[in-house]
């Protein structure tokens, strides 16, 4: 009697503990993807496949990926602000919550503890590392691949990470030297089973980011981007050139004009217009759009991705909710700002001293002075409202077309050619300063000079005054307006102006120095 | 010889008498609280016919007629039973008032603490609720040795964090497991009311905790809800009301504005010294007041400049200075005044077949700390019931709704109590005119709070304790957990359960961000939502078969568990919003595309077996097997077998301890055990992590983070040693000692971030914890109206790594691995600071040195560039020759400076608690004071606080006025200089920090109302008045610095300090 309740009460347990499936302890992710699920999504769907080169382009705007949680720690736009504070012609014109303020007083590059020397180690040895797995999956550096989809992909993932190094042999080394002198370590794979490799030679380095530049653009020949936040042909000469010149031998500067005339030909310069906000010009100007032809490479931002005050715009900007609303303000060294002709439009992108528009906002609690110098013409938010832009939506720029307008004139002078670096100096300034005749006189080392300030003035605040300093090897002096060090002068080759290697690779990579 | 030959033919007869006449008796023992007692012994008084009860308490005995049957189990009253003519005899015991004997819950099975070979202390419910917590993991402090409860926030309802037997693993998880009635429990401690908790046991060594396998190696707290067995029906009413403060020391820190403008000017000063300025007062005085010192708009004094305000020679603000307005005390406003209420209604009863509890909690605590609350019902249901005699159900069910507000304690801005000790106190908490008076707000009535926007330097833009005000920070949560098995009877001795526990949640967080001021004013307002559910489903089918064969006391299990754990988290948000105070989306006239779901899983499947084994209630063995499978490891990773032995030894059966009357009670055990852990890790650390991004609305694949297929359970060999005693009536007490090493430890290996990624988790390296644990009660005095319990609890232990994970770039132990401020190495524990060393200030300057060890290359004795070491061990490393040829200098440069081994460390000597109780007549006093010894902490609040940051940067200290001030000066703190000397407060052994402390953590008065009174007014059976105090006052090496709040002890600046309670309560049984 009691048997036959017994009997299904233990088939019930019988087929509950035989119950889980051989497969039961297998379980997936959602909140990311393995290389797993992404190869089996990419069979259904070969359009994915692009997604990964995808992910380098979004790794240089994305928070964090320095390996810190610093609101400094965005990417390549967050390295430009250390850079063009470093070169000292964007200057730290408050001090609040301080951000940069190690970098402003030269407290960070002489510490090989500090977040600031582990950021952008971290952050282009990431995109080197992603640049190597693609390349990986496409066989290795020495691969050829098959199809020119394939080759399209090998291109920009060899551009990118020859892009990377770049980067680092500008921030973690001197100069190039005679070449022999250890700079970085190369990693040419993803396998972890080669990890921890020790410094290589700048000769080294230069070599291989030459090799793979020269490849991307052979790949890149006739590849059609869908986005300018992709590396195409021209970007990939524009990042040879930058690479070429920073060694500057004469063959190089030669192939850096070349290089830059290819760009001349496919890219227009940024016009008057885009130039400077003037009071008509609201959605023309202010170097937060994309679209805008000079533009080579750069990147839409739109809600989707997230960006806020941890972000340059977060930074820099008056008119986004940023650290430079906040106390922090980023402006433009007097020294330079002085040397900006009168007659020049570019000398309207700054709040002026003794006026500019604070009266504007005298209702939102301003004073005259609490904008001078400030960027507020040449980079803002469309709003124009102080503190205004809570989500980032304005674009970033890496890249346009006026760095080689410009580097062609410099290039040319390196060269020798002074008429012909005078002609493109002049014609590219002609919508600029109304009076450019005086360019006519210069040769020799003052032409280069002339160069070289334009250079800092055109490119101010984008990130690539350092960069010039560096391949001019040029001595800058602070203006009175810096916090810090104003009035003294630093070599290019200054170990204050060059960062370290970071604490935590001395510490965990036993190779490195051997 | 005689009387050997006298109880011979005694037993023989009495054998022959009980084959003759005897006539079976059956009963069941219980404790008075109707569970059931296992291992009482049964005997026929005057002969020597004796059993003892089974797992279910039940026994069954031979008797003649009109015998005496005799009941005793350690910790019980005797008593003596006259069977007369009856076949069943059911006996209640009465506990004696030495109270060893507890029932050990061990979730598969109960035991008692004499059977049990393992470590456990059981913890009534009646102790736990003389506290008056509000989530249960915090009143387990102080009540057993070896167990570390770390209260880290004052936010009412926060769980504590608990260590059991020093730090189990490097990376990998040291949390304990939690099983509530039987189950593995993944839903949040804050839903159970500790009301209806019966007990706690919990579990320390393997031989207690092999059982649980998965995740047992960090000790597991075994929950027991109460139950209705064997009690006549009851409504019992607890009703507590209680006031929460902020009693324990926060820092000291400068409160004067003047004192602080003065030290503010003082840094300038030094600046322009250091800057070699030519007239370092003028600098000061233009600067004091400027965009490079502290903004116009922030001096509240009458005077425009520091030539006006300080006196230069004094370097004090100058006499007859008024100030326009006097900026708040920010700590006026951010401390509220706040009470705590508790009722909670309790009901249960049962009879031979059926009992139940019910309950209905009420609770509403509100932190100290404005608009920081809890809220929580919860209803309970316990329902036990025999179906048929061979078979029974049980159901457990707890339903919880909590609500708490938790604003003003992030790390950052948003923080109260960053703003509370950190802001300089020349800064108003209301915005002030150009005149100096506050400003009306039309918005939300009162006063414009000042946001900073005016060039504050802390924290500007925000104002913490505003956003607490105006901001919502909700979590709502509905939880349901509970359990139901069937046990069927096949026989007397075998049964099968099968048992289903769930635990499910669903929780929704709602931030929304003022439109009027604040962060989201320029966005009018914003919205973040986020929603959690939790399905944590465990299905358990186990045989059991217990059966007594004269002495040898057999039980067997095995059985099959399979855990489905799944958490689900969904998240989107917007801006711009209509109304204020709505807080669903549909408020928001923007929605961010950064909607987020995804879902965690873990499961998890084990087959185990147990065998117990006792041999006349004197020898007792445990031993487990068990194999687990966790999805967390990639196939062929995924299965551990663990098990564990255990001995127990009850010396006092023996029959040489019977002639003395000194030792009471003496048990010795030895267990030893392999267990494994896999919850310390991500979800799906075996794969490569690939983050979707949206770049122009298409897939785009961020660069990979390597995952480790290879990775595979952490292992904790252990092995105890113990001993359980009583002597005479005057002292009970336990010692254990135990080995716990952990392999194949869960170790994020560092490399070098040139590789592209800077850590990867792998399964390497050894730690070994050792430590001895000792609770002692003493029982002072013991009168009919009166007595006296003192006990303490300690724990000593020690903790180091004894393997480093191979370096496979050199194939080699690491070295060492730098985990600043401490240094992980062999031979040394993971609390060991490894750290620069400051070297004091130089008496010349004021500046700060360091220690630097340097190799002399140039034999100058002198330290010089390129001579110095910056990480000595890696160095001895690399340079193992160079051992002990090394000099010792001091440096300026702090980057300079050698990281090292200063020799101290954060683990303590011994801690643990002190616990007396004392009572006359109805009257119940009782106190626990928690104590550590020995141990430093890094207090990097206090680093903080003593800073030479910009001015107006942060407050300061009042130790800041033990500064470097002139040539000649002999001081530990250095100059202030407006940031002009970097590093000055940057992590060194300047701020580690002795850790010793003593809390009075509880103390309580209760009176209950004699029996006889009430039993004339026919009001209650029972009723307890009481008034007790919770975490009255706290001891350390300086006020502010509260070491009892981290594992480390290290100091937060963002910490809600825990908050203390006195209350006032009523119990009341009708």
């Amino acid at each position: 009697m009691k048997l036959k309740y017994i009997i299904p009460f233990s088939i019930i347990g019988a087929v509950l503990v035989t119950g889980c499936k051989k497969d039961f302890l297998k379980t997936e992710p959602t909140s990311f993807v393995t290389p797993e699920q992404l190869g089996d999504a990419s069979r259904q769907d070969p359009k994915l496949l692009n997604g990964s080169i995808s992910g380098l382009y979004t790794t240089m705007f994305t928070t964090g990926v320095g390996g810190t949680t610093g609101h400094d720690d965005f990417g390549q736009k967050g390295i430009d602000i250390y850079s063009d504070m470093l070169s000292s012609d964007m200057v730290l014109g408050a001090l609040n919550y301080g951000w940069y303020s190690d970098i402003a007083r030269y407290q960070a590059t002489v510490d090989f503890t500090t977040n600031e020397d582990y950021i952008p180690w971290r952050y282009y040895y990431r995109q080197v590392f992603g640049a190597n797995a693609i390349i990986d999956i496409l066989g290795g550096t020495d691969a050829v691949p098959e199809t020119v989809p394939l080759k399209q992909t090998m291109g920009q993932a060899k551009a990118m990470r020859a892009y990377g190094y770049f980067y680092l042999s500008q921030l973690y080394a001197t100069d190039y030297g005679d070449g022999t002198a250890k700079i970085l370590p190369i990693y040419t794979t993803s396998d972890i089973a080669k990890a921890n490799q020790p410094k290589s030679t700048a000769k080294e380095v230069w070599d291989l980011m030459i090799s793979d530049l020269q490849t991307a653009i052979t790949y890149l020949d006739g590849f059609q981007r869908t986005s300018k936040d992709q590396v195409d042909q021209n970007v990939a000469k524009g990042l040879l050139a930058y690479v070429l010149a920073a060694r500057g031998t004469q063959e190089d500067w030669a192939e850096v004009a070349t290089l830059c005339a290819d760009i001349k030909n496919a890219y227009p310069k940024t016009t008057a217009g885009e130039v400077v906000y003037n009071g008509t010009n609201l959605n023309e100007a202010g170097f937060n759009n994309a679209a805008t032809p000079s533009w080579m490479w750069g990147v839409d931002l739109t809600l989707a991705q997230g960006l806020d005050l941890v972000s340059w715009w977060g930074q820099v900007d008056l008119f986004t909710y940023s650290y430079a609303w906040a106390g922090d303000p980023k402006t433009i060294d007097e020294g330079l700002y002085n040397k900006i002709r009168t007659d020049d439009i570019r000398k309207g992108q700054f709040d002026p001293p003794n006026g500019g528009a604070e009266p504007e906002y005298a209702a939102d609690g301003y004073a005259p002075g609490d904008f001078d110098y400030m960027p507020i013409n040449k980079f803002y938010d469309p709003g124009r409202t102080p503190g205004g832009q809570r989500q980032v939506v304005t674009d970033y720029l890496y890249m346009r077309a006026d760095e080689f307008y410009l580097m062609y004139a410099e290039a040319e002078a390196y060269l020798g050619h002074d008429d012909e670096a005078r002609q493109a100096l002049s014609s590219y300034l002609s919508d600029r300063i109304t009076d450019v005749s005086y360019i006519d006189n210069l040769s020799g080392q003052q032409l280069k000079d002339e160069i070289n300030l334009q250079t800092r003035i055109e490119l101010w605040g984008e990130g690539k005054s350092y960069l010039v300093m560096k391949r001019d090897k040029a001595t800058i002096t602070r203006g009175p307006n810096h916090l810090f060090f104003d009035g003294d002068s630093f070599q290019y080759n200054d170990p204050k102006l060059t960062f370290l290697i970071p604490q935590a690779e001395e510490l965990n990579n036993p190779n490195l120095n051997k | 010889m005689k009387n050997v030959f006298m109880v011979f033919i005694g037993l023989i007869f009495s054998g022959l008498v009980a084959n003759a006449q005897t006539h079976v008796v059956e009963g069941h023992v219980t404790s008075s609280d109707g569970s059931p007692l296992i291992g009482i012994t049964v005997q026929v008084k005057g002969s020597s016919i004796a059993t003892a009860t089974d797992a279910k308490g039940d026994f069954k005995l031979n008797v003649n007629p009109n015998a005496t049957l005799v009941f005793t189990g350690i910790g019980f009253e005797e008593q003596s039973v006259n069977i007369g003519d009856r076949s069943e005899v059911n006996v209640s015991m009465a506990s004696s008032t030495q109270k060893l004997s507890e029932v050990v819950v061990t979730g598969y099975s109960t035991s008692t603490k004499e059977a049990f070979t393992g470590s456990a202390k059981v913890v009534s419910g009646e102790q736990l609720n003389k506290k008056d917590i509000s989530n249960v993991s915090q009143a387990l402090a102080g009540e057993i040795a070896g167990v570390q409860v770390i209260n880290t926030s004052g936010q009412p309802g926060t769980s504590a964090t608990i260590r059991i037997r020093g730090i189990g693993s490097v990376n990998g998880n040291r949390d304990p497991l939690y099983v509530v009635d039987g189950v593995a429990y993944s839903g949040t401690l804050s839903s159970i009311n500790p009301s209806d908790i019966a007990s706690i046991t919990v579990l320390k060594d393997a031989a207690a905790t092999a059982i649980y396998g998965v995740d047992g190696s960090n000790g597991v707290i075994v929950i027991t809800t109460k139950n209705g067995r064997s009690k006549e029906s009851f409504i019992e009413v607890d009703a507590k009301y209680g006031s929460n403060k902020s009693l324990l020391p926060r820092y000291s820190v400068l409160t004067s504005p003047e004192e602080f403008i003065a030290l503010a000017w003082e840094g300038l000063y030094n600046e322009g010294v250091i800057t070699g300025d030519p007239n370092p007062t003028s600098y000061a005085n233009e600067n004091l007041f400027s965009d490079a010192g502290i903004s116009p708009n922030n001096n509240i004094w009458t005077v425009t400049n520091g030539a006006d305000l300080i006196d230069p020679a004094t370097r004090t603000v100058k006499a007859g200075i008024s100030r326009k307005y006097n900026p708040e005390r920010w700590e006026d406003y951010a401390f509220q005044p706040s009470n705590r209420t508790e009722i909670n209604v309790k009901m249960g009863g049962g009879d031979s077949k059926t009992n139940y509890y019910s309950s209905f909690g009420y609770l509403k605590d509100n932190g100290y700390s404005i608009n920081s609350d809890f809220k929580r019902f919860t209803a309970r249901l316990n329902l036990n019931h025999q179906v048929k005699s061979w078979l029974k159900t049980d159901m457990n069910i707890n339903y919880s709704n909590g609500t708490t507000n938790n604003n003003g304690q992030e790390s950052n801005s948003n923080s109260v109590f960053w703003f509370v000790d950190n802001i300089p106190p020349i800064y108003p908490l209301f915005k002030r005119d150009s005149t100096g008076s506050k400003i009306a707000d039309p918005i939300f009535g009162g006063y414009q709070y000042d946001y900073g926007n005016t060039g504050r330097k802390f924290g500007s833009l925000t104002n913490a304790i505003a956003d607490a005000h105006y901001n919502t920070l909700l979590t709502k949560i509905n939880e349901l957990s509970g359990n139901t098995s069937i046990t069927i009877n096949f026989t007397k001795d075998l049964s099968l359960q099968n048992r289903l526990g769930v635990q499910y949640y669903n929780q929704d967080y709602w931030e929304l961000t003022n439109k009027f001021y604040g962060s989201a004013a320029g966005q009018n307002g914003s919205i973040f939502q986020q929603k959690d559910e939790l399905l944590n489903l465990n299905l358990l089918n186990m045989l059991r078969y217990a059966h007594r064969f004269n002495e040898h006391n057999v039980e067997v299990l095995a059985a099959h568990e399979a855990t489905n754990f799944k958490l689900t988290e969904s998240s989107a948000s917007g801006y711009n919003l209509v109304s204020n105070n709505s807080l669903e989306l549909d408020n928001a006239i923007v929605k961010n595309p950064t909607s987020s779901s995804y879902a965690n899983t873990n499961k998890l499947e084990s087959y185990f077996a147990q065998l117990n084994y006792d041999y006349n209630n004197t020898y007792y063995l445990s031993a487990t097997v068990r194999r687990d499978g966790s999805s967390r490891f990639i196939a062929g990773n995924a299965w551990g077998t663990f098990g564990a032995v255990g001995l127990g030894w009850e010396m006092t059966r023996m029959n040489f301890m019977q002639n003395q009357n000194v030792v009471e009670y003496l048990k010795l055990k030895a267990s030893y055990g392999v267990i494994g852990d896999q919850s310390g890790l991500g979800y799906y650390p075996g794969y490569d992590h690939i983050d979707i991004g949206n770049l122009n609305d298409n897939p785009s694949f961020g660069v990979p983070v390597p995952g480790n297929p290879n990775l595979t359970w952490e292992t904790s060999k252990m092995s105890q040693v113990g001993v359980e005693f009583r002597l005479g009536n005057y002292l009970t007490g336990s010692v254990d000692y135990y080995i716990k090493n952990t392999d194949n430890l869960i170790f994020d290996r560092r490399i070098g971030p040139s590789n592209g990624y800077a850590l990867i988790t792998v399964n390497d390296g050894q730690l070994r914890n050792q430590g001895i644990e000792f609770d002692l009660t003493a029982h002072l005095i013991k009168k009919a109206n009166f007595f006296l319990d003192l006990g303490v609890n300690g724990e000593h232990f020690s903790n180091e790594i004894t393997t480093m994970p191979i370096d496979p770039s050199t194939s080699k132990p690491k070295n060492i691995d730098n985990q600043s401020p401490y240094g992980w190495s062999k031979g040394h524990s993971i609390y060991d600071f490894y750290i620069r060393n400051f070297a004091g200030v130089d008496p010349a300057d004021g500046t700060s040195t360091w220690t630097v060890y340097y190799h002399d290359d140039n034999n100058n004795k002198a330290f010089d560039d390129g001579e110095g070491v910056s990480d000595l061990e890696a160095y001895y490393g690399s340079n193992p020759d160079k051992k002990g040829t090394l000099l010792k200098g001091i440096t300026k440069a702090y980057s300079e400076a050698t990281q090292y081994y200063v020799g101290k460390s954060a683990i303590p000597k011994i801690r643990g608690a002190f616990n007396l109780n004392t009572g006359f007549k109805g009257l119940v006093l009782s106190a626990q004071l928690l104590y550590s010894v020995g141990g430093y902490s890094y207090d990097g609040a206090y680093a903080v606080l003593m800073n030479n940051d910009l001015i107006g940067g942060n407050n300061w200290s009042t130790d800041i006025r033990k500064r470097w001030q002139k040539e000649g000066d002999i001081t530990n703190v250095p100059r202030i200089s407006n940031n002009a000397d970097a590093r000055v407060n940057s992590t060194s052994s300047r701020f580690i920090t002795e850790a010793s402390y003593l809390v009075l953590n509880n103390v309580r008065l209760a009176y209950s109302i004699p029996e006889k009174i009430l039993k004339n007014q026919n009001v209650a059976k029972q009723i307890t008045v009481f008034i007790s105090g919770d975490n009255l006052w706290l001891k350390s090496a300086r006020n502010g610095f509260n070491p009892s709040t981290a594992e480390s002890g290290a100091s937060d600046m963002y910490r809600y300090s825990p908050l203390s309670t006195i209350s006032v309560g009523l119990n009341a049984k009708f």
